[in-house]
């Protein structure tokens, strides 16, 4: 990689979007833009991560995030070992300093992990000398969300200063949704939250984005709609009255995109709940980008890796 | 024949008798025999029966009466690994305490006069600071049958605490107050609702941002007022501990104007702290139940403090071994230790800031501990007659809390890394000199 890159990233992990300046994200994600370019060769491997052993961590189920960082690794022509909870030590009553520690062991360069906990990758990082990517840690943050929601984000808008974003759906239990405030607010972003006001914690306000529970006012305010999956388990907990009621108010369908931008951006992180919080139309319609960010969030995870891992290795680590 | 201890040219500070002044303390045969100007001759003179002089150089420390901790968790017994009492009773001298109440929450709990006798055994036999037995108020602290409270008292219990159940069993911590009453002693409970009080950290942004579940000050409040409530109904003194929010401090001050028995108390750390600490790195050593608030809890607090409201400084020393410790934020113990930065927090937090004058912060760590468990009539005050405990401090010595430089075998403090004001020298316990 060029000297300048190894310049603008120096940390071993990627823990959050929360610490990152402005000049780091977008160093990310013009890395990412060059490994974009890979994906559309015929030969779609790049010798970065040759000989390095790179972990997925995974404590809760997932298969979007799980593959598309092996096919990262891969395409980076790094080994990659998959440990699900099931198979893992977890179980056993093993702490999770001590099985990072017994994989470092085995020679494990980058360890990503997805943890139900919040801090657990921040534990993790402090206890290991190999990388930490955070894949999700509870409802703290999803860093690699974030940042490729934010690429696919620039690549339809350019730069997103003063661009307005809104964020819909269960945001209190939404590690994407903290990853994408952080990150956006970082690039000059305007920020929305929409949503009932037991999803939305009135905390965020202090972070300067804006509030919203009616979602009929402001539909023709926002650049992208980037509307979160919402989890059915939050209606028994009272969280929201029913799945009707929701669809009913914040359920983005054709006749709510007609009122909106003529260019809307229509986002989702997956996996989509046909019918509740998209309608199938809007999901599969021109406006939606959705499998553009999957394919978006390979390259990211490719500079992610490979950034982390030579900023280890410039440490002398 | 006896023994004399002369502590001499430092200055005095007795927040019982008002006494802020240089002088020396006499003590013969464990116990205060008098304040003022001594030399040897004179005390020979005035006790013939003194056969040896021990002094000790005082000049440049403050002498106060020996500190006095009513939140310490023992590990034993039960969990002798996290603690003994012996060697808790050794941590609480390094700290400048020569008296600590010990909680019922052991296993098995302080609940049958066999147990508290134990307590009074080990800590005799170790003979460090004194340990005070908190007894459960309830067998097993269920909140259902009541323990043998005049017996329990009788082998030495000075409180009574169902320790972290005060509203789990709303009946039994009633019934318990009432029973209590009869016999003029305190019952202690930190309160907080256990419906609400479930999370990892204090409800707000900050607990937004970790992506931690939060314990939302509501909580606190709405348990002591219910425990104030018991108070007034049941004609007894209930001591409020760890009192750590705003509206927790109002509820206290709205009962004692209608007259409600009711003491407060605060931990040292809770001082020190706010919720924005944990997201830095999800250290568990700010694990801390209740938890770390906001600088707006700390003000009232500390405003509680200088009104009289809150009449206690606490430790809520908890030792957790370092394996429990280094987990995930979410699924580690609470708890944190605190004997041995306690002074220098209050020092640091409290009278350098300017919110408390010395001797109104040692009041806080002295006397009024000691009448919430019933010992002011020997302890917290130095008096001819009382106890001869003391703490020798130095109130402007500065030093770093590392792990090496506490005596506890759990090295989980907040503190860690910090610098802080104040250390104890010399800490003297009942004739016996511990030079620190």
């Amino acid at each position: 990689m060029p000297e300048t890159a190894a310049r603008a990233w120096t940390r071993k992990d990627l823990l959050g979007l929360e610490e990152l300046s402005r000049a780091e994200i977008e160093h990310v994600l013009d890395t990412a833009t060059g490994f974009k370019e890979i994906s559309t060769r015929s030969i779609k491997k790049a010798p970065a991560l040759r000989g390095k052993v790179v972990l997925n961590l995974f404590f809760e189920p997932s298969t979007r995030t799980k593959t598309s960082f092996s096919l990262a690794a891969q395409r980076l022509s790094a080994d990659i070992v998959d440990i699900v909870k099931e198979a893992s030590s977890a179980v056993k009553g093993e702490s999770l300093v001590d099985t990072g520690r017994n994989l470092e062991a085995m020679g494990v360069d980058i360890v990503i992990i997805r943890h139900q906990q919040a801090g657990a990758p921040a534990l993790l990082a402090r206890s290991l000398d190999a990388c930490v990517v955070n894949a999700g840690d509870g409802t703290h943050e999803h860093p690699t969300q974030g940042l490729l929601d934010i690429f696919t984000m620039r690549e339809k808008l350019g730069d997103l200063t003063g661009r307005k974003i809104a964020l819909v759906g269960d945001i209190t239990h939404s590690r994407v949704a903290r990853s994408n405030i952080w990150g956006l607010r970082s690039l000059g972003a305007e920020v929305g939250l929409i949503g009932p006001k037991t999803l939305i914690p009135g905390a965020f306000k202090e972070l300067g984005v804006n509030i919203h529970h009616n979602l009929d006012e402001v539909l023709d305010h926002y650049d992208v709609f980037n509307i979160l999956r919402i989890q059915m388990e939050r209606q028994n907990k009272g969280l929201f009255p029913s799945v009707r009621e929701y669809h009913y108010l914040y359920g983005i369908d054709s006749k709510r995109l007609s009122r909106m931008k003529s260019g809307v951006v229509i986002m989702h992180p997956g996996p989509i709940n046909r019918g509740i919080e998209i309608s199938h139309e809007v999901a599969d319609g021109e406006n939606s980008v959705i499998l553009r960010q999957v394919s978006n969030g390979l390259a990211v995870r490719m500079a992610v890796l490979m950034l982390v891992q030579s900023a280890r290795e410039s440490h002398g680590g | 024949m006896s023994k004399a201890i002369l502590v001499m040219g430092g200055r005095v500070i007795d927040p019982a008798g008002g006494h802020d002044a240089e002088g020396d303390v006499l003590i013969v045969d464990g116990r205060f025999a008098a304040i003022g100007k001594h030399t040897e001759s004179a005390i020979r003179k005035q006790h013939p029966q003194v056969s040896e002089v021990t002094t000790v150089d005082a000049r440049g420390l403050v002498v106060a009466p020996g500190l006095i901790d009513l939140r310490v968790h023992m590990g034993e017994p039960g969990h002798d690994s996290e603690e003994t009492i012996a060697h808790g009773a050794e941590v609480a001298v390094h700290g400048g305490f020569t008296t600590v109440a010990c909680l019922p929450d052991t296993d098995p709990p302080l609940d049958n006069v066999a147990a508290a006798l134990y307590v009074k055994r080990q800590s005799e036999k170790a003979g460090f600071a004194e340990v005070h037995p908190v007894c459960a108020l309830t067998r097993n602290r269920e909140g259902k049958e009541l323990a043998e409270i005049g017996q329990l008292i009788e082998a030495g219990a000075v409180a009574f605490s169902d320790e972290q159940r005060a509203t789990d069993e709303p009946g039994g911590v009633l019934r318990g107050m009432r029973y209590a009453a009869m016999f003029d002693r305190a019952v202690i409970e930190y309160a907080q609702d256990p419906g609400l009080a479930t999370g990892a950290m204090n409800a707000g942004f900050e607990a937004t941002l970790a992506g931690l579940p939060g314990m939302p000050a509501v909580a606190e409040e709405l348990a002591i007022a219910q425990a104030c409530m018991f108070a007034r109904e049941a004609g007894c003194h209930y001591h409020a501990a760890k009192l750590t929010t705003r509206n927790a401090v109002r509820a206290v001050k709205r009962a004692r104007k209608l007259k409600v028995k009711v003491t407060a108390e605060v931990c040292a750390h809770h001082l020190a702290f706010t919720d924005a600490v944990v997201r830095r790195a999800y250290d568990t050593n700010f694990k801390v139940f209740p938890p770390f608030r906001t600088s707006g809890d700390i003000a009232w607090l500390k405003r509680g403090l200088q009104e009289g409201v809150i009449d206690c400084i606490s430790s809520g020393h908890r030792p957790v071994p370092p394996q429990e410790k280094e987990l995930e934020f979410g699924r580690a113990p609470f708890g944190v230790v605190g004997l041995e930065t306690t002074l220098a927090a209050v020092i640091t937090h409290l009278v350098e800031t300017g919110d408390l004058t010395l001797p109104e912060a040692l009041a806080k760590l002295t006397i009024n501990p000691a009448r919430v468990m019933r010992l002011h009539h020997k302890k917290g005050a130095i008096q001819p007659g009382f106890d001869g405990d003391l703490c020798l401090f130095d109130p402007a010595a500065k030093w770093e809390v590392t792990p090496d430089a506490l005596a506890s075998a759990r090295k989980n403090s907040p503190f860690i890394g910090a610098t802080l004001t104040g250390r104890a020298k010399f800490t003297i316990t009942r004739g016996k000199v511990f030079a620190l």
